[in-house]
């Protein structure tokens, strides 16, 4: 048991640590590529530490279910990243079906949002969660298609087990469906997080953000726990999309943690290059943008069933 | 020989590219059409030897295809004698298109490998669509653009469907028809089957079987009636015979009631799609294109109830052409001499050019099938062949087809012969040339459904028992 | 090599989603130059023997001839043609992906009842060349301006090329001159076809109007 709570322990404080690190590095690759400086990769740390440190104001119109939302949406991706393996971590809680609790957890957080975005009463906010609970319907088909998939190839459907030591067996198997999985999983990852193609994390023009507009009415520690848990669900996205990447394992952990540290970096840098190189779609182009996603990873997982 | 056969179209053609006077192109189509139509006479006494290890022979239902276009194309080049004294327009790149296009289908016909029946299918549908655009203007390049479309889209399924065949064919390596049809046994039924289906489908968009018919009253309401002809009597029976050669392959592989249940189908669909058309036509090249699209059903329907019905589909194949030879180039007088083929524009023919009048009212009764021309022999014999392999239904709904057809053409017709007259817009003149290549059509059309020839008989024989 | 031409079939059928997807008909051109030139380094990877001339100079005249030339003469088209850059599809992009996943599994489901005989480089060749027929297919069916459908039509001629490599040893080079050759034909007599239809809409505006309405009838 004491041990249980320590592996917990461990796992959140790798999340915690890591997922304002992982959002300092795309800013910077951006300010670089376009010839700027641009901020320090820890600036999300001193972000969080100036929110944490602000007096929370409410507005009279709203009730309890804004409040509960930031902690609603940051208690649950915690709790999800309990579930995810971040390399020589194991997860701390594995069970059959667990991708299940994965994505409903992650729903969860966003109903909430959803909820309160709605609750403010605020014309924009609304058009916000209108957006988001659109699009993110599409890109969770397109997760549960990758599920699927991984599932497909690893014969079970346990997180750890889809994404662990079967991967490399499944490469020489159907190479092409995890391919495919891993490119409309990073489509996923950039649309979820509302990453450049879908959403830009840097406009501030209510009329075309998605998330950004749901969280204006949020301030001070609220607002923190907000960006938090917009940190961490991309971290965890990261995580789940690296071994199948890289899914090399050496005999050493050190090397193996190397791998996988590097393989983060390296997809911070990547997502900070697509944001740098590509233009914000128009929003009725988005739902193609992720249907093609959709129709890659049916592509795959069809792939898969005619390879297994 | 053959090969001299295919060759010399194309040097002629080659040749008129040269600046010569325009009359000298024609006059050389006539003469080398005519050279072609002697040496396939011969052919009629004895069957010239292979040719190119196999790939160049000539069987009888290739002498048929062959003979066909021979008639047709000396049939067209003196008419257009008579045609262009009254066109203004530059012919090289007609006349350099005929000249190719007798070469190809010399080719197709004699082309005994599915490879090269297909190559020389589809570079007859190249040489085919500048025909159609000869007067310049919208509607003719709409039309164009459509049958190119149309045409390559089926081209490239038939070549889909030539590839599965050559997968079936994996264990003898090759496409040649002679070596298919002895190791039929030998093909992977499932990978022909699947040939089969895109083969029907790739060359039914040629022939304008009814799915994939719309190119057709497009084409022909804006072609000229010589190419119009050549293309309703010529091309799409070529088609017709790599039908007809995946008929060969399949009876011989055990498939034949499976290509049999789909040729009925498309040959049903193909009858009931045009009488439906036809009855709010008032186009009469656009009518005889949906005329068109019926016979076409009707070869197929014939070549899939099989026995009686097959010797009926060669006959008819032989009558459809002719029939296109009375209708369609008198189409294109009218066409010419009124400047429009509308029934609105054209009316009461028959005073004004008699001959030309009279030619019509053929053209209605050798296109739908009437005593004594030879398409009412053939239809019989498809419609009889309905009977006897127990398909009722089938031949009711023939005869309906046809009698709508009769009247819908009939309708057109009649009021543009004896309605009220019209003024057309070319002087007041009947041409020679042009008036005897619709006749001649006409009367060995009655000439051979009054008596048939013991030797045609033989041909269609030979070439109906090749399905066994 | 097996997982070099997985890939590559893979971005063919790949990219003939994405050409399904677009909405500007110049970035469909772009997209089939680029799977045309995925394509043309299949018979290079393909061989089965030691690597012979006959391949290379497949490799190269398809990329010349698909990749650069095509393209080209599609861009001249657009260019002279002063029709708007918009694709107009009868039914919406959104719907015709969803259509074309659906095919892309009719094909797999095809490739699964049948199989094919002797050496085959990758198994999934045989599907993805009918998928991307049956897309090529859809894409000119779905597609009403005159340069989509010949896209559509060449990505069609594209699925096929990769279905005859795969039949590369057992049928004559005759087969790959004939489909390079056709392409070629067709696609220059569709270039002289639009540059008529545009010096006639010189003539008369009228003719713009029906222009622009024509193939839906198709």
């Amino acid at each position: 048991m004491i041990s249980l709570t320590f592996y917990i322990l461990l796992h959140w404080l790798i999340v915690l640590a890591g997922a304002p690190l992982f959002l300092g590095v795309i800013p910077r690759v951006k300010a670089v590529i376009s010839g700027r400086r641009g901020p320090s990769v820890f600036q999300p740390y001193y972000d969080l530490a100036r929110l944490f440190q602000k007096k929370t104001v409410y507005s009279r119109t709203t009730t309890w279910l804004f409040r509960a939302a930031p902690i609603v949406a940051l208690a649950s991706v915690l709790m999800v990243s309990l579930v995810v393996p971040f390399c020589v971590f194991k997860a701390p809680i594995q069970f059959t079906g667990d991708i299940l609790l994965v994505a409903y957890l992650l729903a969860l957080a966003r109903f909430f949002m959803i909820i309160a975005a709605l609750d403010t009463g605020y014309s924009m906010e609304g058009m916000g969660a209108s957006r988001e609970a659109f699009f993110s319907c599409l890109s969770e088909l397109t997760l549960f298609m990758n599920f699927i998939t991984l599932a497909l190839l690893a014969h079970n459907i346990s997180l750890s087990r889809m994404i662990g030591a079967d991967i490399p067996v499944s490469w020489q198997m159907a190479g092409p469906a995890l391919l495919m999985a891993a490119g409309s999983l990073f489509v996923v990852l950039l649309a979820e997080n509302c990453r450049l193609p879908v959403d830009d994390p840097d406009t501030h023009l209510e009329l075309t953000m998605i998330h950004e507009v749901m969280i204006l009415e949020h301030g001070g520690v609220d607002l923190a726990y907000m960006h938090y848990a917009a940190g961490i669900k991309m971290f965890i996205f990261a995580a789940i999309l690296v071994p199948i990447l890289l899914p090399w394992q050496t005999g050493n952990v050190l090397q193996n943690w190397a791998i996988f540290c590097g393989g983060m970096m390296g997809l911070a840098l990547l997502v900070g290059v697509v944001e740098s190189t590509m233009a914000r779609f128009r929003l009725n182009r988005v739902k193609h943008f992720l249907l093609i996603s959709f129709a890659l990873a049916f592509f795959g997982f069809i792939v898969a069933l005619w390879r297994i | 020989m053959l090969f001299l056969l295919i060759i010399m179209p194309l040097l002629a053609g080659v040749s008129v590219c040269l600046p010569v006077r325009k009359r000298f192109r024609i006059e050389l189509l006539c003469g080398v059409s005519l050279i072609h139509a002697v040496v396939t006479a011969f052919f009629w006494k004895q069957l010239p030897a292979p040719e190119f290890n196999g790939y160049l022979v000539l069987d009888y239902l290739g002498l048929i295809l062959l003979s066909i276009n021979s008639v047709l194309f000396v049939a067209v080049s003196f008419y257009m004698l008579g045609y262009f004294e009254h066109e203004p327009r530059r012919n090289r790149i007609f006349t350099v298109c005929l000249f190719f296009l007798l070469s190809t289908v010399t080719l197709v016909s004699a082309s005994y490998h599915m490879g090269l029946l297909w190559v020389a299918i589809e570079t007859t549908t190249l040489f085919s669509a500048p025909l159609i655009s000869f007067y310049r203007n919208q509607q003719t390049l709409e039309a164009t653009w459509k049958y190119l479309l149309v045409c390559s889209v089926g081209i490239a399924l038939a070549l889909m469907g030539t590839f599965f065949m050559a997968i079936a064919a994996h264990d003898t390596q090759t496409l040649l028809l002679p070596t298919l049809l002895s190791n039929a046994s030998t093909l992977s039924v499932n990978w022909l089957k699947l040939s089969v289906i895109f083969l029907l489908v790739g060359y039914g968009c040629k022939m304008g079987l009814a799915p994939t018919h719309s190119w057709k009253p497009e084409a022909y309401g804006q072609a000229p009636g010589m190419a119009v002809v050549l293309m309703a009597g010529g091309l799409t029976q070529c088609s017709f015979l790599a039908l007809f050669r995946v008929a060969q392959i399949c009876a011989k592989s055990g498939l034949a009631d499976f290509y049999s249940s789909i040729l009925i189908f498309s040959g049903v669909l193909s009858l009931i799609v045009p009488a439906i058309f036809i009855l709010g036509e008032r186009n009469i090249k656009r009518a005889f294109a949906y005329s068109s699209i019926e016979h076409m059903g009707i070869l197929v329907l014939g070549l899939g109830l099989g026995g009686a019905g097959i010797f009926g589909a060669l006959f008819h194949m032989i009558n459809n052409a002719l029939a296109k030879i009375v209708m369609f180039l008198t189409a294109g007088s009218i066409a010419q001499k009124y400047g429009s083929a509308r029934l609105e524009d054209v009316r009461g023919v028959i005073r004004v050019y008699p001959v030309t009048g009279v030619f019509l009212i053929l053209a209605l009764l050798a296109g739908t099938g009437m005593f004594p021309f030879a398409t009412f022999h053939s239809e019989l014999m498809i419609l009889n062949a309905a009977v006897s392999t127990q398909h009722f239904a089938l031949a009711a709904l023939g005869c309906l087809c046809l009698g709508v057809m009769f009247i819908g053409i009939g309708r057109i017709i009649l009021e543009m012969v004896y309605g009220q007259t019209t003024e057309p817009v070319l002087a007041k003149k009947e041409n020679l040339f042009m008036n005897s290549a619709i006749a001649a059509g006409a009367l060995i059309l009655i000439g051979i459904g009054v008596w048939m020839p013991a030797a045609l008989t033989k041909v269609i024989q030979g070439a109906a028992g090749l399905i066994k | 090599m097996t997982i070099w031409i997985d890939a590559a079939c893979i971005l063919v059928v790949f990219f003939s989603l994405s050409i399904l997807a677009a909405y500007r008909i110049g970035g469909m051109i772009q997209m089939f130059a680029v799977q045309s030139l995925v394509l043309s380094f299949m018979p290079v990877l393909m061989h089965s023997h030691a690597l012979s001339l006959r391949d290379i100079l497949l490799s190269l005249g398809t990329m010349v001839l698909k990749a650069v030339l095509v393209p080209y003469i599609l861009f001249w088209a657009i260019r002279h043609v002063s029709m708007r850059s918009e694709v107009k599809p009868i039914i919406g992009i959104g719907s015709s992906i969803v259509c074309g996943a659906l095919l892309i599994a009719g094909s797999f489901w095809v490739s699964s009842s049948v199989t094919f005989p002797g050496k085959i480089a990758s198994d999934l060749v045989i599907p993805c060349s009918l998928a991307t027929v049956l897309l090529g297919f859809m894409i000119m069916v779905t597609r009403t301006r005159a340069v989509t459908q010949v896209v559509g039509y060449l990505v069609m001629e594209n699925g096929i090329f990769l279905f005859a490599l795969s039949l590369f040893d057992a049928m004559p080079i005759l087969i790959e001159m004939g489909i390079l050759l056709d392409i070629f034909a067709a696609v220059f007599i569709m270039a002289i076809v639009v540059n008529h239809i545009n010096e006639e809409f010189e003539r008369s505006p009228a003719a713009v109007k029906r222009w622009s309405k024509m193939g839906e009838s198709i």
